[in-house]
């Protein structure tokens, strides 16, 4: 069976992103938190 | 405290990465597709982990009204939903090259999609209820019916897809499985589970901090 | 009061304001008409390939119906500024929810045999030798649908954009009632015996009994403010 690393790496960015994203969102809003 | 945390769930991921992509062999069957599974299985372990914590929250909530429980109960399902997502995004991205096609209503991909609309609408909820107390209340109630529902919706899937229909052509983490995946498997589960309780720290202390400052 | 008193004081208050109003039962019985030429309009007049997806149908008017019935639970309360005479109700809260179960229960059993008896008529449903079955997977059915439909609407009568959070809350929760009900239906208008779809009624029970009881031992929660 081919190795489809394409998918993986997909797969792989899709999460990171996602985990990434959120992690600046929980950043970004203790720092608002800080400021007030 | 909470930095150590994520500090140290940055490593085990670095780490997972290593041994999932270096260690692990190329599957047989599969190919290195497969390797997929080390981010697919353990964020559907960590969802689970995650609703279980939000249940057990629940009915702290109920039993005692301390409002950190509730700020734990609505942290975890935040990061919860954020794992079921990444599960079924990556469970399908799998399942294209492996099944031809992004999605297949397979007894698995389809238990933790309805898993995913459940909570969804659990944090709906709890953002459209004004009152704080009432929405705590309310998303308490919901939690623990949403847990418990967790093993019907997972039996009637299955026989769903079973009874009548042929089951799936492929079964991730089929019990003969290479003790070298298995590590790997083991591995990424602990770095998803603490970058869990990273999130889950983070959250919570910003709810109370939210609600503190509301206050 | 004993208990069951109290939960009886419940339907039969319902029922009275039912009785003089008859908006609620009228409405559903239209809706369930409509829902009858919906279903014929969109699949087309091919008998055939209704015959194929009519237990889904069937339990698709149920819920839509039902969403509809269940939703205004508790409206009658408020829109009569009766919600504080139901938190200060002396004893045990639940036994208003047993009250309104089972008269949620009552109407949509109801509706639910007028929505069968116009398939029978317009589909073709034959339902003569296996009706026992059937109305045995709908009561089972709706029991479940029920019993979480009471405990939401009492959730989101307070809550503002209500009728869109109520199925959107319902909804999820009611796959394993809807898997269940869908294919055991299925397999009683085919004329198969109960026993084979047991797997199926078990899951509804204890579904049923999932749900009745967590209800009962969180609706206090629910109706405190």
């Amino acid at each position: 069976m081919p190795d489809h690393w394409g998918y993986v790496l997909f797969a792989y960015g899709l999460a990171a992103v996602a985990l990434f994203v959120y992690w600046r969102r929980l950043a970004r809003r203790e720092k608002e938190l800080d400021r007030t | 405290m909470t930095r150590v945390l994520g500090w140290l769930a940055v490593v085990a991921l670095l780490a997972g990465l290593a041994v999932g992509f270096g260690v692990a062999p190329r599957e047989v069957t599969q190919g290195n597709v497969q390797r997929i599974m080390y981010v697919h299985v353990p964020s559907v372990l960590v969802a689970y982990l995650a609703f279980a914590v939000v249940f057990v929250a629940s009915v702290a909530y109920l039993a005692r009204r301390a409002e950190a429980a509730d700020r734990i109960a609505h942290a975890s399902a935040e990061v919860g939903v954020l794992f079921t997502g990444i599960t079924i995004a990556t469970g399908s991205i799998w399942g294209k090259p492996t099944w031809g096609t992004w999605w297949t209503w397979d007894a698995r991909l389809t238990s933790v999609a309805i898993l995913f609309v459940m909570y969804l609408g659990y944090l709906l909820l709890r953002g459209m209820v004004e009152d704080r107390e009432r929405g705590a209340r309310y998303a308490a109630v919901l939690g623990i019916v949403a847990a418990l529902n967790v093993p019907l919706v997972h039996f009637s899937v299955v026989w769903w897809r079973t009874l009548h229909q042929p089951p799936s052509l492929l079964k991730p983490g089929t019990p003969t499985i290479a003790s070298a995946i298995l590590a790997a498997l083991l591995v990424n589960v602990l770095a998803h589970a603490l970058l869990y309780a990273y999130f889950l720290a983070k959250r919570v202390r910003i709810l109370r901090r939210e609600q503190e400052a509301s206050a | 009061m004993t208990y069951a008193r109290r939960a009886w004081a419940v339907v039969w208050k319902d029922l009275l304001v039912e009785r003089r109003s008859k908006e609620t039962l009228n409405a559903l019985f239209f809706f369930s008409l409509l829902l009858l030429f919906v279903f014929q309009f969109t699949l087309g007049p091919d008998r055939e390939r209704l015959a194929a997806v009519l237990p889904g149908l069937l339990w698709l008017g149920f819920i839509l119906s039902g969403l509809l019935g269940l939703g205004r639970t508790f409206l009658v309360e408020r829109e009569n500024d009766c919600w504080e005479g139901l938190l200060l109700a002396p004893g045990d809260k639940s036994a208003i929810y047993v009250g309104k179960l089972a008269g949620n229960l009552l109407l949509m059993l109801v509706v639910e045999a007028v929505l069968v008896a116009m398939f029978v008529v317009f589909f073709n449903v034959d339902v003569g030798g296996v009706w026992p079955g059937l109305a045995l997977v709908i009561v089972l059915g709706t029991i479940g649908f029920a019993a979480v439909g009471t405990l939401f609407a009492a959730m989101t009568a307070q809550v503002r954009a209500r009728e869109l959070l109520f199925p959107v809350l319902l909804l999820p929760v009611q796959v394993p009632i809807l898997l269940a009900t869908v294919k055991a239906t299925e397999a009683v208008l085919l004329g198969e015996p109960l026993a084979a779809v047991a797997d199926w009624l078990k899951l509804l029970v204890a579904a049923d009994l999932i749900y009745v009881v967590v209800g009962v031992l969180t609706f206090e929660f629910v109706l405190e403010g």
